[in-house]
């Protein structure tokens, strides 16, 4: 049988087979959705559901590299509220737009410089070691902004959330091509190819003679990097920073990453999946606000859903061992 | 007297591909049969249904002529049949003994655990066997051919009336192996049925009563040892004779390749040092844990070593890791290929190429799939790798093709020099063929080639030189076309 990801070959459709079940899921709860409530298919509605989901498509890219690597990232939702605080910080302090980015995004690349570092080099548990990042990071946002909101952001940065194209906000076209562009990278760049090798197997990847830790490495700064550019589209759309941002925002990613074709395991995932998946979820959540279900509830939804999804993972993981 | 285990016409097929066709074995108490065929004719799959871990899909099993189910391997172990698995089944962050005792571990009051009659009885089991291994150690600090050993003193605890060894001394060194067979000596006279399963056709003629052959899932025959010959055995195996296991030795220049001074890591080797010349195929003799292993690591980067030198054409190397040894044009050939070698979920192509992505790459680092695409291709012809299917996923085929797949992947690489650990272990004759003749034609194009074996039959007939290892130290380097297997063993052991 062949397994998916090979490298890729022509006459290998784009598209896996869990591509196709998700592209379906997502066909049958828009039909559903569309006959149980006419405000579903409203302009605002889409535009709504595509542009919050925007944040959660960026993540999910990032945390599938790292899954991939056979690791995992809790810190991305803490990486998202600190790099959001030190913006906003910055920029209500009168810094210079592009600074005030540059240093956000600084600030997230160094939190996944830390976790690459300890997890690649100093060999600790991914699972520890960004645990750890997670709560350092939320707290130092804290810290900063005593727990109020950082408002007074120039327009000009508002502009970067709120302005639009086609009546689409610029930030879901970036994300667009974050997703092409990242597609493209995990098919033919080698350093992502050999990414799959180290989650597949680390030790035999070693003596392959590929850069093990520095890609493991890579993988973390990736993945916060992503969680940074979020916090950005966020604070600009909002007008505001607050610590509390990205709060929870670790379990939407690992879950679109996991139904989306990654494995805890390591060593798969799909760019083209994993999108499908953040989709699929929007809709869900979209369904339950429309349907006018308790919000509180829809954290019990959430869980469940990535229970479910890492129950599949297992079971997959099982197949493809007892090979 | 009935048969301490009969298997009856068994049947089994793993989805439409059928694997056994009804094959009849039966093991007499205090009888060693041995049971050969290639990788694939159904030798695995038939003591797998015996020892409780596949179904049959029609058959009978008896034990001592009374019809038995196993569901699983526990149940099989309680009716007194012990499976030694090929695959070691032992967890390596516990102690030898909690991973012989598991499941049954001695209790005190309220459950808790005995420990120090647990040590005890693993004590008494291996000074039983007349081994010295710590019960209390890990057993993930132990070798892969102490595993071995630990794995049958496992199989012997459960006082079983039936033991099923597959390919018990694939990992062991000629003393083990001669300790092994103490053991079923020791085992036979207490009455107990063994079944040996191995390629190794020296030592089946040195053990067996009996020997039954199976081929493509039929069973071609059964014979005494005393009624045959290795030869007319391999026959019944393939259908067809092997004249020459090993191809004739080449042309050995007077450049060196590869030249090691000196090279000490204490405890684990002293004072390597040796040349390597082009065209030449340099045999590693020795025990398991005589530093072999070690010392082809540290050469290849992938452990350090404290002093000595090591140059390569003549340019003295300074090498850290793997990927620096493998730029250089050294590359290893790892014993294990399913934990360090090869990507087991992934595809044939993308082990192949996996040591050679540099090859590949273009502007940006992006990958040139067509010429991979020709490359993994080539390599799939070259090493006769079957199904000759590159996007199949390795672990979908035999072991014997699996070892062919790590050794395209080293090749790709473009070794000027290669270290080749175990580079035959558990694959049939067929396949072991192939591999030789490969290393032979890579000697034979200018590479030098460092062929590290615990099977002497091997090391003799492919080597130009011999390097013999005892206890981290090189005791004897042989030339010429008569070394004797016993003149290796003497610098191994004395």
């Amino acid at each position: 049988m062949i397994k998916f990801p090979g490298l890729p070959d022509k006459s290998k459709s784009l598209l896996n087979d869990r591509s196709v079940i998700l592209a379906l899921l997502i066909l049958v709860i828009s039909i559903a959705l569309s006959l149980l409530t006419p405000a579903f298919l409203s302009s605002r509605n889409l535009t709504f559901v595509v542009t919050g989901m925007t944040y959660d498509l960026l993540m999910a890219l990032g945390m599938t590299v790292v899954l991939l690597l056979w690791g995992i990232d809790l810190s991305v939702g803490s990486v998202l509220g600190l790099t959001a605080v030190v913006t906003t910080m910055l920029l209500q302090d009168g810094a210079a737009i592009p600074l005030a980015i540059g240093l956000g995004l600084g600030v997230s690349a160094l939190c996944g410089a830390i976790n690459g570092f300890f997890v690649a080099y100093l060999k600790i548990a991914p699972f520890i070691v960004t645990l750890g990042m997670m709560s350092v990071a939320r707290g130092i946002a804290t810290v900063l902004t005593s727990g109020y909101f950082v408002s007074g952001l120039p327009d000009a940065y508002k502009a970067i959330g709120q302005g639009r194209l086609f009546n689409v906000p610029y930030m879901v076209y970036i994300a667009l091509v974050a997703v092409v562009i990242l597609a493209l990278l995990l098919r033919n760049w080698r350093p992502l190819r050999e990414a799959f090798y180290i989650g597949t197997n680390p030790e035999a990847a070693r003596l392959t003679g590929i850069r093990v830790a520095m890609i493991t490495m890579g993988g973390y700064i990736f993945c916060s990097l992503m969680a940074g550019s979020a916090a950005i589209f966020m604070t600009s759309r909002l007008s505001m920073g607050f610590f509390q941002f990205g709060l929870g925002a670790e379990l939407k990613a690992i879950a679109a990453a996991v139904i989306g074709g990654a494995s805890l395991r390591g060593g798969t995932g799909s760019v083209i999946g994993t999108t499908l998946a953040v989709f699929l979820l929007a809709l869900i959540n979209n369904g339950f606000v429309l349907l006018k279900g308790s919000p509180n509830a829809q954290n019990v939804i959430m869980g469940g859903i990535l229970v479910v999804a890492i129950m599949i993972d297992a079971y997959r993981r099982r197949d493809r061992d007892e090979n | 007297m009935p048969p301490a285990l009969e298997a009856k016409s068994i049947n089994k097929s793993f989805g439409s591909h059928r694997v056994l066709h009804d094959v009849s074995f039966a093991v007499q108490a205090g009888e060693v049969h041995a049971l050969v065929g290639e990788n694939g004719a159904g030798k695995s799959t038939l003591m797998n249904i015996i020892g409780g871990i596949h179904t049959r899909d029609a058959g009978e099993l008896l034990l001592k002529g009374q019809a038995i189910d196993p569901a699983d391997v526990w149940q099989a172990r309680q009716l007194g049949i012990s499976v030694v698995f090929q695959e070691l089944s032992l967890t390596p962050n516990m102690t030898v003994a909690q991973n012989i005792f598991v499941r049954r571990e001695p209790t005190k009051a309220l459950g808790m655990i005995d420990w120090q009659r647990l040590n005890a009885d693993a004590q008494a089991l291996f000074e039983q066997i007349g081994v010295e291994i710590s019960p209390t150690e890990l057993v993930g600090n132990y070798s892969v051919g102490i595993q071995q050993i630990i794995e049958i003193a496992k199989a012997i605890s459960f006082d079983a009336e039936v033991i099923i060894m597959d390919e018990p001394t694939s990992a062991l060194s000629e003393s083990e192996v001669d300790r092994l067979f103490g053991i079923i000596a020791d085992l036979k006279a207490q009455g107990v049925a063994i079944v040996f399963i191995s390629h190794k056709l020296g030592e089946v003629f040195r053990i067996a009563d009996r020997i039954s052959v199976l081929r493509d899932g039929e069973m071609v025959g059964v014979t005494k040892p005393a009624d045959s010959s290795p030869d007319e055995i391999i026959r019944m195996m393939v259908g067809r004779s092997f004249d020459d296991l090993y191809p004739p030795k080449g042309v050995v220049g007077d450049e060196v390749i590869l030249e090691v001074r000196e090279l000490s890591h204490p405890p684990l080797f002293h004072d390597i040092s040796f040349s390597l010349r082009k065209g030449e195929i340099l045999g590693i003799a020795g025990l398991v844990g005589a530093g072999r292993t070690e010392v082809a690591r540290a050469i290849f980067g992938a452990d350090s070593y404290s002093s000595g030198s090591i140059a390569l054409a003549g340019e003295r190397l300074d090498i850290k890791s793997p990927r620096e040894a493998i730029e250089k044009g050294i590359v290893y050939l790892t014993e294990d290929r399913k934990v360090m070698g090869l990507f087991l979920s992934m595809t044939m192509r993308e082990n192949i190429v996996s040591a050679a992505l540099g090859r590949f790459v273009g502007a940006l680092g992006i990958l040139r799939h067509k010429e991979i695409a020709a490359e993994s291709g080539r390599a799939m012809q070259r090493n006769d790798i079957r199904p000759r299917d590159d996007l199949l996923s390795v672990n979908s085929l035999s072991g014997g093709n699996q070892q062919k797949s790590l050794l395209a992947k080293c090749l790709s690489a473009n070794p000027k020099a290669l270290l080749a650990d175990e580079p035959t272990r558990g694959v049939d004759v067929g396949a072991k063929v192939k591999i030789h003749q490969a290393l032979r034609d890579l000697a034979n194009h200018g590479v030098g080639v460092i062929v590290i074996s615990s099977e002497l039959p091997e090391v003799l007939g492919l080597s130009d030189r011999v390097i013999v290892f005892r206890e981290g130290r090189i005791s004897a380097i042989l030339a010429g076309d008569n070394i004797s297997q016993a003149e290796v063993m003497r610098h191994a052991v004395q």
